[in-house]
């Protein structure tokens, strides 16, 4: 591991002052995954600020009946009515890591952490993300695990974060702070797709970090479901997965909001499966239309073409289990 | 008043260091304390095929706190050339600036610190020529070849009786498959380490080893030095399956790093060290072809594998031992043959051979079962060998057919009730699946010391090594049985070359050969204090015959009456003796009129969910044949472990090769998945061994290594009852069912 200085802002200004002036400077919640890059030699930041004097660990409700839940707060949260109104993001939660894990783990650091692709964590390989212009061993290499949807011709890398899944169904906003102030970005814009850019992992500017989540009030009539799936029962990261949000009015879906996880570069929503659903009934028919919808657009790989039929299947089991 | 006396082989005592494994007193080798040890740090190659053309150790030299940087170009010169497998490669750390696997060794760092010995490694510069690397076993196969040098020396490559092709070609069914292994690892928790000092020419090493006799001459060969000089500890062991039965490079780098720097010098590897560069199980493929009769009688058995070996050495994986013991079929040829892969030497891990060899002789016996419409639990029974049906010999013991019988009722047992692919539970398939596994009996030559005192306390001193398996426990019961004293008052001294020469702790060896030692060792101390008392007029036990002695809890007395004795510590104290102390030694025989084997039969019942189609293990009951059970709660704990390690093996566990170099991209514990607790079912160990000297004096045999064979055939069979589907590749990962 090179040597680095590790500072600890007293207050986000000073943070952000830290971020802008210096470029080797990252930001360090949980290091659950950060340490680990900085062991492997796969990042190496020269300066390391510790977020901890922040705050920015409460769970604030709004007026509205949102909730903003602060960027450090653990992902091992335990609050009642999180779980009662937002049980899709608790349940993504734990679906993954381990509970030591989620100890550390921030909501931040959480839809910033890294991708498990191989060959961006092994030094020894080529990679567009880690080292940009290099070339990607992964397009080359082995695919099982790479993405289906949302590739390029430089990487085919997938976001491993369940709770990003479920942000992206909820229609989550991540708030930031930066030299110019506060913004929010909406989720779907927080996840750029690798283009010829991949080492781009997410839509900060230089100089900002990450303040917190915000999710939208519940709507009425709302269930949701998170399925993941993965080779072992526990403690693995997604082969695929999905998250679904419905909002009905009796037996109609007015709203359908449904995002896949270890299939894409960022948290994809499966638009075709969304319209496959309003304005039906949730029955055997139209769930088979929506799991049918939720892979087009696919472009998979000899090694990974199971994963198609994965999303299909996921995508039916959200679905079906819902009340 | 006395305690009840329990006899202390077989009882169910805690094991000995439990309490300090729990509290985290247990020491482990990198736990050992060392003042002033220097660090040691490899650094790995980025490539797995070529030549380092230049390496550059300037910057790194000059870096923080740095010792010394060692190249091939620079290292001192070996001085031998140690005997494999002890030493698991014939290429020597650093002897050359050829690269045959991804994370080889290139140069060593020994710094003050951990740390600056990390960094000074980043600082290293090698250029590269890049070779053209053969990534994997598929890329190799068209040039596979008969092996020959030590390794097939010592596991033979051919195996035949009767004429296999012609009965093959005449026999009513037949069975012809191709099955397929892949690399997996022994993943122990600890990786290994090691810690060497030099004191002139005396080295001391603190090793994780599973074998410190074997280790150590390894070890003085390299050096040139007579075994004398080297000392080799071994503390308790964080898990080995085989991880740590051979010598690796970092052990001999250790300890050239202590010469160099003139101080002692510890190196601990890191996990993706342990996973590339101290061996693991090769990928197989394998061709069984079986030949029967319509009532299932097995006329012919052929057995072909192929399995991926280092550049440097032919390694061949020895699946094809253990299928002319099998079963009773007249026509047998086996063969293996091995083809060069970038990857680097395999290594003998839980079960070596009979894991892969078995798998695929096991499951062609299912498919054979229902392609006659027959019990494969029948189909198995009517070719059971009553004797070995390569050498005619009798076994020292077989209880296979119990072991059928008694895991078919534990599991409920029925077969020809539903089709395959046809039985439901809600949303899941469900599937029962069987098959049987059978492991030869080793044994190695075994000394150990056992001593009993005037206060009433024992000790064993023998080095062996805990490995996790429970050894020291053992070995102290069976010296509290052999005295006759209660196992709390009997100590153990292991893991040292400095004590008499144990067993391994591989090949299962422990139990039956170190266990002997020690049963010799505590049976010639009772027989010594026995003569003591019988011919001392003080002694209430004074002209009674010998045999008409018994002990129990420390107490010498009359079988017919014992209200007439004395204690040990009575005896010894009248007459003045610290110590009554005696060496057993165990000496297998060369020529046996007998064979020696355990055996084992499993059960489960696999779920898959129809749509997300994880397989599951719900249920698993294996039964062992391993002589007698030294302790209960043990061999429970290993035969458990062992039959989840196989699951893993089954379902999940592989070391995936880059296609185009060769160079692992699983080589983390987050991408190694091993089966977490999650996984585990209901997995249920049965034993039906008896007390069996015929095989060992100690009566017992090993266990170690029989309760990981037959779990992943079981497993596959299974998945076919449950799907319909053959699966024939390892593991059994999700998309092969979708
Ligand atoms: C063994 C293992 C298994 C795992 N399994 C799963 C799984 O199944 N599913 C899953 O979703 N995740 C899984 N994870 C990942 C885990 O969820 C992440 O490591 C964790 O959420 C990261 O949070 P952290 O606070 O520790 O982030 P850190 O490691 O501290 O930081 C991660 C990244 O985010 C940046 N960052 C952190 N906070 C901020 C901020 N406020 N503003 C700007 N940048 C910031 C850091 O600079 C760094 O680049 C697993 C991790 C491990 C080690």
């Amino acid at each position: 591991m090179r040597t680095f200085q590790l500072d600890r802002p007293g207050d986000l200004a000073e943070a952000v002052r830290i971020l802008a002036e210096d470029e080797g400077a990252r930001v360090i919640a949980g290091g659950t995954d950060l340490v680990t890059l900085m062991r492997d030699g796969i990042q190496q930041p020269s300066r390391v600020l510790d977020l901890r004097d922040l705050g920015l660990t409460e769970i604030e409700w709004q007026p509205d009946g949102g909730v903003r839940i602060g960027a450090l707060c653990p992902n091992a949260v335990d609050d009642r009515r999180l779980a009662a109104e937002y049980p899709l993001v608790v349940a993504a939660l734990r679906a993954g890591a381990s509970p030591q894990i989620r100890n550390m783990a921030t909501f931040g650091g959480n839809i910033l952490q890294q991708t498990r692709c191989a060959y961006y964590r092994l030094p020894e390989f080529a990679c567009n993300r880690r080292d940009p212009g290099t070339g990607c061993a992964a397009l080359r290499g082995d695919s099982a695990k790479q993405a289906i949807f949302g590739v390029s011709d430089t990487c085919n890398a997938v976001h491993p974060s369940d709770l990003a899944v479920a942000l992206s169904a909820l229609e989550a906003e991540v708030l930031v702070h930066g030299p110019a102030g506060a913004r929010r970005i909406p989720i779907r814009e927080f996840h750029p797709l690798p283009g010829d850019t991949p080492h781009r992992v997410s839509a900060l500017r230089d100089g900002e970090l990450v303040t917190g989540i915000e999710l939208p009030a519940a709507g009425r009539g709302r269930v949701s479901n998170y399925v993941k799936f993965r080779d072992r029962a526990s403690f693995a990261f997604a082969l695929a997965s999905a998250a679904v949000v419905i909002e009905r009015a009796g037996t109609v879906v007015l709203g359908a909001r449904i995002a896949l996880g270890g299939v894409a570069p960022k948290p994809w929503r499966a638009e075709h499966a969304e319209r496959a659903l309003v304005g039906n009934r949730l029955d055997e028919d139209s769930i088979a239309a929506a799991s049918a919808a939720a892979v087009r657009g696919a472009t998979p790989r000899k090694d990974n073409e199971y994963k198609v039929e994965l999303v299909r299947r996921v995508v039916r089991r959200a679905l079906s289990e819902l009340e | 008043m006395t305690r009840s006396w329990v006899e202390p082989i077989g009882a169910n005592i805690n094991r000995v260091e439990a309490l300090a494994k729990v509290t985290g007193r247990a020491v482990y080798t990198a736990d050992v304390p060392a003042q002033g040890a220097a660090h040691a740090v490899q650094v790995p190659s980025q490539i797995s095929a070529g030549r380092v053309r230049r390496i550059d150790t300037r910057e790194a030299e000059r870096a923080t706190g740095v010792l010394a940087v060692l190249t091939h170009q620079n290292v001192p010169r070996w001085r031998g050339q140690p005997a494999i497998p002890y030493y698991a490669e014939s290429r020597l750390p650093l002897s050359d600036d050829r690269i045959h696997f991804g994370n080889q060794c290139l140069a060593l760092v020994i710094a003050d610190t951990l740390h600056q010995a990390e960094y000074a490694a980043s600082l290293v510069l090698v250029d590269y020529q890049l070779g053209q690397p053969v990534p994997n076993l598929d890329a190799a196969r068209a040039d596979a070849y008969p092996p020959t040098g030590p390794y097939p020396d010592r596991f033979p490559t051919e195996h035949r009786r009767g004429d296999a092709v012609a009965a093959l070609r005449s026999a009513p069914v037949r069975v012809d498959r191709e099955y397929r292994t892949a690399t997996i690892s022994h993943a122990p928790m600890e990786p290994s380490s090691t810690l060497a000092s030099w004191d002139g020419d005396q080295l001391t090493l603190h090793d994780s080893s599973q074998g410190v006799f074997a280790h150590r001459e390894a070890v003085a060969t390299a050096f040139g030095l007579p075994v004398e000089s080297v000392r080799l500890i071994s503390s308790l062991i964080g898990g080995g399956f085989g991880n740590k039965s051979y010598t690796w490079g970092h052990t001999l780098l250790a300890a050239l790093a202590a010469r160099v720097v003139r101080r002692p010098v510890r190196l601990t590897l890191n996990r993706k060290e342990v996973f590339t560069g101290t061996g693991h199980m090769p990928a197989m493929i394998q061709r069984v072809r079986l030949g029967a009769r319509r009532d299932g009688t097995l006329t012919a058995i052929t057995h072909d594998t192929v399995n991926a070996t280092s550049p440097t050495d032919d390694r061949n994986e020895p699946a094809i031992q253990s299928t002319p013991a099998l079963y009773a079929v007249p026509n047998l040829a086996a063969r293996a043959q091995v083809a060069k892969v970038n990857i680097g030497t395999s290594g003998a891990m839980r079960t070596p051979g009979d894991t892969p060899g078995q798998f695929a002789v096991e499951c062609a016996m299912d498919e054979l079962a229902y392609e006659l419409g027959m019990d494969p639990l029948e189909l198995r029974r009517k070719n059971y060998a009553e004797r070995h049906p390569q050498s005619g010999k009798p076994f020292s013991g077989k209880r296979l057919l119990r072991c059928y019988e008694v895991g078919a009722a534990e599991f409920g047992w029925s077969w020809g009730e539903a089709e395959p692919g046809t039985l439901r539970d809600g949303n899941d398939l469900v599937g029962y699946g069987m098959a049987s596994g059978i492991r030869a009996e080793h044994s190695a030559p075994a000394a150990a010391r056992v001593e009993i005192s005037s206060d009433g306390t024992a000790e064993v001193r023998t080095g062996t090594q805990e490995i996790g398996g429970g050894t020291l426990t053992t070995m102290v019961q069976v010296a509290a049985s052999g005295l006759g004293v209660s196992p709390d008052r009997v100590s153990i001294k292991a893991g040292d070359t400095d004590l008499p020469q144990g067993a391994p702790t591989f090949g299962s060896m422990t139990s039956g050969s170190t266990g002997s030692a020690v049963h010799l060792g505590a049976r010639r101390v009772r027989v010594a204090a026995i003569r003591l008392a019988i011919r001392d007029t003080q002694s209430p036990l004074h002209g009674a015959e010998e045999d008409a002695v018994d002990v129990r809890d420390g107490r010498l007395l009359l079988r017919a009456d014992p209200s007439r004795g004395e204690t040990y510590v009575d005896l010894l104290d009248r007459h003045g003796i610290g110590a009554l102390r005696r060496v057993g030694e165990y000496q297998p025989e060369e020529e046996s009129a007998v064979e020696r084997a355990t055996f084992g039969a499993h059960f489960v019942e696999v779920r898959i969910d129809r749509q997300l189609s994880r397989v599951r293990v719900a249920r698993h009951v294996g039964v062992f044949d391993c002589g007698r059970v030294l302790n209960e709660k043990t061999a429970t704990n290993q035969a458990r472990g062992g039959m989840i390690f196989a699951m893993g093996g089954a379902l999940m566990e592989q070391l995936v090769p880059d296609p185009v170099s060769g160079r692992l991209i699983t080589p983390a514990l987050t991408d190694y998945h091993v089966p977490v607790h999650a996984d585990i079912g209901d997995v249920r160990a049965l034993f039906v061994g008896e007390h069996e000297p015929e095989a060992h004096p100690v009566g017992a045999k090993g266990l170690g290594e029989i309760c990981s064979i037959g779990i992943a055939p079981a497993i596959a069979n299974a998945v076919f009852h449950a799907t319909g589907k053959r699966v024939r590749e390892l593991p059994i990962t999700p998309e092969k069912l979708l």
